[in-house]
């Protein structure tokens, strides 16, 4: 398949605005500011993009929630916080193709309204925010951003933020309160973002690779876009796979492709004789696969239905000589360290959870704990203020589901079973 | 959000929705939790208070709404009309458990140590919604081994937190001081402050009482008992007169804990320094136990009987004193007192002399009373903050009325209104108004004057001689007050596009009387454009205003109703005596040599009284010259009615016998009545009450009743507690303004009124209260401090004409320059000694000592 998103991923110059405009970039853009703001959110509709921060949630319906009153001040935050462990297709983008982003970013600006943008970095990507600024620069220097862009009348202004190392920054509202300079914990909605974003103004929040896909759909049009792949989850999609595979890297293929395909045809196959154990199809919140499942197509709706979900993309391919409970621990001791602290449920019983796997795991089992563990997820899922716990929870649930009888026998006979 | 102001131009939209099948029709956008409590059903919080902003962090509330998957916070979820929410399902009550069991996970559990066992939210709901079986058995997280203290009267277990915020929230919405924050993450977030100490603090412990569990403690009651052996008064804050409800505790006759109670009182939860801390002065050491007498005219005063005291008054006070003999009562007597001060000095004395108080000109405050229309009854301030323009003037209101202060920043920052701050001093209330003017102390006339020609340009604009000498007019005003005509056009303008406006007036009218005038003519002006007006006056003494309706003054009797024959007021009395012609003065509560703005002046009047009695609790400059001392009691002593600045009348409650051979200040009254005329009465406050009742229209039906109960849905206004209005014949003198001039040599002009954590004197009794100032201060702004090479912390030499003491120096961003404040209440810095009856504000400077 031709490649929309990674396509400049191995042009060493594309980072700089002649090597990008040269390609043809910011030719979207140009073409965008000569149509109606209202026509680029119908056409973003019609290409039936959803976001790819995790939600899956339309894009071009997000957008249309803004209020039209042009006197309001308007934002639009990227959101390039990419905390997830395993999660690496937002940084293939601002490290090598920073201005298709910009141009993204600039477009949607355009059809909302939004007079200034934030890119909100991870804190540990100072390559990607050094490159990112690098681009912001360069676009003012050629009259993409600032007053009166390209003689339209339009203006835009473009700033990072880099995050300080919490997961939490990447849930869009405590991003938000990050850029406000608050602690970064998520806010009651509603109030929604489009209404009552960032310094109370309409905000939209999308994520990296979102962003990415709309010149594309400016330049070829919503009906080329939402050919590709299936009919309710268009379009091209990176997925960053990790594990026992042979090529693990980021794989830009059309929505829809099988785990299978992915991880046998593009990735080259397991990485050694060992076969398959299990597959977490959707970064490490989502619940995970094992062999029977490869067929499922990767797309939202496909890999929901199978109990998981597509999330951002991240596939980690496990063999065999993979301990479940270890690597349950490892995903739960990580989202019990991000936890924010708002909420109680997390706070304190993720952290609960992780100290029984962390047992479990170190032969230190007790008789109960497994029931112990379902007891504490029923009582965290769905109780929480955001959705951080629950990725916690589905994770550990999938699992037990899956490999159950590992985790009572890390229980029984207090030692791995691998 | 809790408590929103009951917006009057807003239309109330109900909506139907069944509660455990229970139909119930509410207001729409009404919170579950508050629906559902209506409805009478219970839901445990720990985040979820009225007055704070929703957050809806700790998960006790959820609850099930019929056809959603998930629980929801019914602390920060609306009802939508026709939804059906069930709040006892198996699936809620376990929720509820399980959030107990992970707030027990990491918890302290040291109940037996905790000052809080007895009276905890977590004790109490574990106790009640379970688990009562423990599964965690992991090692705990620990944020530290050893309690450590915030302040001087904060001490911290964040192994107890329940991290509901409040104590963060409280600080940063109520109290606007923003010195709490949490650190850290997920289970290690702890709610505290930076380098765990607090840099500005103000004390005042509402993060104590907000606390659920025993996070935040009071550190004087530290380990001092348990809540059980406690017994407890429901009382008034003796400090300010905004009045603030609260329970004084004891314990084996120790005054330990003054609490605040949610919903209770127009403060709820909420006290200030001085309220919360400053309950010392009741067990103190130097309290009177004894009646004083002076034996030998130039004799010391030794202790005497009760009968020996009296026996003194008789032969040296004759009851047909007349015009020679004069009484001063203070402004924090109990009401019933005040009336029957009042009555013993007209009827048995038979003297027209008498006022209230120790600093303010009796004109002044008739023309004060006038101009805040104190006779029109009372004034509630959560109604004044449904103004579409809050106007605060003359008042240092953050340190002088802490939780009115309180309900204005809370009040404003939950909906659209314009706070408009007039004075010399910056303020913390200044980061909630949209509008500040900073004028030169005493220069309230100026700045209203000013306003008032702006108002009326429109008027004035027709002839152009009357504009020219507007124009004159306006300069000389604004260069009088320091500020540019920007500042004013600003002020006339959001006054002019407010359809209602409320005015809080502080006492600096009554130091310098000349601006009642404009303050009455602004609020007449107003009127006549068709706004609605709402005064409020601002007062430093807890029962000022009951004083004045009373009739504690030598123009009115109680209910403002005109006296035949005027008498003296204090400043009256005090020139008399200075004349050698007061042949005796009765002083009770009241400390004229301590604060009357002239020491010189009032010590020589008062030690030239030929018969001096005076009645307090300490030893107060003012009784140190008297010839007879009788020892009085204290508010937590005492049963009677307060009445705070907004026209609330509440009760307080006595909680502990008078120390020693002190008796109750209404008690001292009568007899000394008695002693002349055997019917003099009433004999009991309650009587008193009666009498009151039947000779005060005002108070004919004000009703006590609501005082000491939990309000109902934490609508904190009651308003049946405000005094009633009567028709009052009451003048407005023209002032002259005193000029302080412009003197190269003292660059500074004096500001002075009560620090944040003192009223008067009297607090000085409290340790507490003391330890929490590092000693007196001089404060000066930013710039001056810069120019003058100053710094904040440095000691440094004020003098005045004729006076110069050492303090220590304190300095404000935004505080007009040109403008030093010393407070009223070092004893070892009279203020007073800078002032000169009849000179505006005094003039200083101030050098490195
Ligand atoms: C705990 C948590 C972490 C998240 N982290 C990210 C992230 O790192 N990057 C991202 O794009 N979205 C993240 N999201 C999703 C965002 O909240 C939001 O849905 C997304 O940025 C919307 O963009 P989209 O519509 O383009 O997908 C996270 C959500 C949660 C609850
Ligand atoms: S689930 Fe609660 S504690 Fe966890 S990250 Fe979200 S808000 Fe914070
Ligand atoms: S906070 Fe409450 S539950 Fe915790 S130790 Fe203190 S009394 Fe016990
Ligand atoms: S210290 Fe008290 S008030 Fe503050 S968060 Fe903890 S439990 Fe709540
Ligand atoms: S001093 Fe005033 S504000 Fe402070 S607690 Fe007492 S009454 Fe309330
Ligand atoms: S009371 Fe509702 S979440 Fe805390």
């Amino acid at each position: 398949m031709e490649k929309i998103l990674l396509k400049n991923l191995n042009n060493p110059d594309a980072h700089k605005i002649d090597v990008y405009i040269k390609g043809g970039g910011y030719k979207a853009f140009e073409a965008a500011l000569k149509l109606q703001p209202d026509n680029i959110i119908q056409m973003v509709k019609d290409s039936g993009l959803r976001g790819r921060g995790g939600a899956g949630f339309s894009t071009g319906l997000k957008w249309s929630f803004i209020p039209k009153d042009p006197t309001i001040k308007k934002y639009l935050c990227c959101n390039a916080d990419e905390g997830e462990p395993d999660t690496f297709k937002d940084r293939g983008i601002m490290d090598w193709d920073p201005h298709l982003l910009i141009e993204g970013m600039l477009i949607s600006s355009y059809a909302f309204g939004a007079s200034a943008s934030y890119v909100y970095i991870r804190g540990e990507f100072a390559f990607g925010a050094k490159r990112v600024q690098a681009a912001i620069n360069e676009a003012y220097a050629k009259r993409f951003l600032g007053k009166n862009i390209l003689g339209t009348g339009f203006n835009h202004d473009m700033y990072i933020h880099c995050g300080f190392g919490a997961y939490i920054c990447g849930e869009e509202t405590a991003l938000l309160e990050s850029i406000e300079g608050l602690r970064a914990q998520p806010r009651k909605k509603p109030p929604f973002p489009a209404l009552a974003g960032l310094y109370g103004k309409p905000t939209v929040i999308n994520n990296v690779e979102t962003l990415a896909c709309i010149p594309a759909i400016i330049e070829r049009g919503p009906k080329w876009f939402s050919s590709i792949g299936p009919e309710k989850s268009p379009g091209p999609k990176i997925f960053g796979v990790s594990g026992h595979v042979k090529k693990p890297g980021l794989y830009e293929l059309p929505m829809g492709t099988t785990l299978r395909d992915l991880i046998y045809n593009h990735c080259g196959g397991m990485l050694t004789a060992k076969p398959l154990k299990a597959v977490i199809p959707g970064g490490v919140s989502a619940p995970m696969f094992t062999a029977k499942d490869l067929d499922t197509p990767l797309d939202f709706d496909s890999v929901a239905a199978k109990g998981s979900m597509l999330g951002s993309g991240a596939v980690i391919v496990m063999d065999e000589s993979t301990c479940i409970v270890k690597m349950a621990h490892i995903i739960n001791r990580f989202f019990s360290h991000e936890s924010c602290g708002k909420c109680t449920p997390c706070r304190d019983g993720s952290p609960w959870v992780t100290n029984i796997l962390s047992r479990l795991e170190h032969g230190d089992g007790r008789p109960g704990d497994v029931e112990l563990l379902e007891s504490l997820c029923t009582n965290i899922f769905g109780r929480t203020f955001c959705p951080l716990a629950d990725g916690a929870v589905m994770a550990l649930r999938g699992a037990m589901k899956n490999f159950r009888e590992e985790f009572l026998y890390h229980e029984k006979h207090k030692r791995c079973m691998v | 959000m809790g408590l929103q102001p009951i917006n009057p131009y807003k239309r109330y939209i109900m909506v139907t929705v069944k509660i455990n099948g229970k139909e119930i029709t509410v207001e729409d956008n009404t919170l579950i939790l508050d629906a559902a409590r209506d409805a009478g059903y219970e839901i445990p919080t720990f985040c979820y208070q009225a007055d704070l902003m929703g957050i809806g962090s700790c998960r006790m509330c959820l609850v099930e709404i019929e056809g959603q998957k998930k629980l929801q916070p019914s602390c920060v979820t609306p009802v939508l009309h026709g939804i059906s929410i069930l709040t006892e399902t198996p699936t809620v009550m376990s929720a509820r458990a399980s959030m107990l069991e992970f707030l027990l996970a990491n918890h302290a559990m040291d109940c037996p140590v905790c000052d809080k066992g007895g009276e905890c939210e977590l004790q109490d709901m574990v106790y009640k919604y379970g688990p009562h079986k423990g599964r965690h058995a992991e090692p705990k997280f620990k944020f530290h081994e050893k309690d450590y203290a915030l302040s001087p009267v904060i001490i911290k277990n964040s192994n107890r937190c329940v991290q509901c915020m409040k104590c963060v929230r409280v600080c940063r919405e109520v109290v606007g001081r923003n010195v709490l924050g949490a650190l850290g993450r997920g289970d290690h977030q702890e709610p505290t402050s930076f380098f765990r100490s607090f840099l500005d603090c103000d004390a005042d412990g509402n993060c104590i009482e907000v606390c659920p569990v025993g996070c935040f403690m009071r550190l004087p009651y530290r380990y001092k008992t348990r809540p059980w052996d406690l017994k407890g008064a429901d009382t008034i804050c003796p400090y300010c007169a905004t009045g603030c409800r609260m329970v004084i505790e004891h314990r084996d006759g120790e005054v330990i804990r003054a609490r605040a109670q949610l919903g209770v009182g127009m403060n709820s939860e909420t006290l200030c320094a001085r309220g919360r801390f400053g309950y010392e002065i009741i067990n103190s050491e130097a309290r009177l136990t004894t009646p004083l007498v002076r034996r030998q005219r130039h004799g010391t005063l030794e202790p005497a009987t009760w009968e020996e005291a009296f026996r003194i008054i008789k032969e040296r006070m004759p009851s047909l004193g007349g015009n020679t003999v004069g009484g001063i009562a203070g402004a924090r007597l109990a009401t019933e007192e005040l009336y029957l001060f009042q009555k013993l000095m007209r009827e048995v004395f038979k003297t027209p002399n008498v006022d209230s108080g120790s600093r303010w000109d009796a004109a002044a405050v008739e023309g004060f009373i006038a101009a805040t229309d104190m006779a029109e009854g009372g004034v509630s301030v959560f109604d004044c903050m449904e103004a579409d323009t809050v106007f605060v003037i003359g008042s240092q209101v953050s340190e002088e009325n802490p939780v009115t202060e309180y309900i204005i920043r809370r009040i404003s920052a939950g909906r659209r209104m314009n706070v408009i701050i007039a004075g010399p001093r910056a303020m913390k209330l200044d980061s909630s108004a949209n509008l500040l003017l900073r004028h030169y102390p005493a220069a309230e006339a100026a700045l209203l004057s000013a306003v008032i020609l702006d108002i009326n340009a429109a008027k004035l604009a027709a002839s152009a001689d009357l504009t020219a000498a507007k124009d004159a007019k306006l300069d000389g005003h604004l260069k009088a007050a320091g500020l540019t005509i920007d500042d004013v056009r600003a002020l006339a303008t959001k006054l002019r596009n407010s359809e209602s406006i409320a005015i809080m007036a502080g006492t600096e009218f009554l130091r310098y009387p000349h601006g009642i005038e404009s303050l009455n003519l602004l609020k007449e002006l107003l009127r006549s454009l068709g706004k609605k007006v709402r005064v409020m006056p601002l007062l430093d003494r807890s029962n000022q205003r009951g004083a004045w309706e009373m009739g504690v003054h030598p123009a009115f009797g109680p209910g403002y109703v005109k006296a035949p024959a005027p008498g003296l007021g204090i400043s009256g009395m005090l020139d008399a005596a200075a004349d050698n012609s007061m042949d005796a003065l009765y002083i009770a509560g009241a400390d004229p040599a301590a604060l009357y703005p002239d020491e010189a002046h009032v010590k020589e009047a008062l030690s030239k009284v030929r018969f001096l009695v005076v009645q307090d609790i300490f030893l107060t400059e003012t009784a140190r010259l008297a010839d007879v001392v009788l020892p009085g009691a204290s508010f937590a002593e005492k049963d009677g009615m307060l009445t705070n600045q907004e026209g609330r009348a509440q009760i307080i409650r006595k909680l502990l016998p008078p120390p020693g051979k002190a008796k109750v200040d209404l008690d001292i009254i009568r007899a000394l009545g008695e002693m002349y005329d055997r019917s003099f009465g009433p004999k009991n406050a309650a009587l008193v009450l009666d009498e009151i009742r039947r000779a005060q229209p005002m108070y004919a039906d004000v009703s006590l009743a609501f005082n000491n109960k939990r309000n109902v849905d934490n609508k904190l206004d009651n308003k049946a507690a405000l005094v009633k209005g009567t028709k009052a014949a009451l003048t407005i003198r023209k002032f002259e303004q005193a000029a302080s001039g412009q003197d190269a040599q003292y660059p500074f002009m004096l500001a002075t009124g009560n620090h944040l954590f003192h009223s008067g004197r009297l607090t000085n009794y409290s340790k507490t209260l003391n330890d929490l100032m590092k000693g007196m201060t001089v404060e000066i702004s930013e710039e001056d401090a810069l120019a003058s090479g100053l710094a904040a912390g440095e000691r440094v030499l004020v003098s005045g004409a004729g006076f110069s003491v050492t303090l220590m120096l304190t300095v404000k961003k935004g505080t007009k320059r040109g403008v030093a404040f010393i407070a009223e209440n070092f004893d070892a810095a009279p203020v007073n000694r800078f002032f000169r009856k009849g000179k505006g504000a005094p003039r200083v400077k101030i050098t490195k000592a």
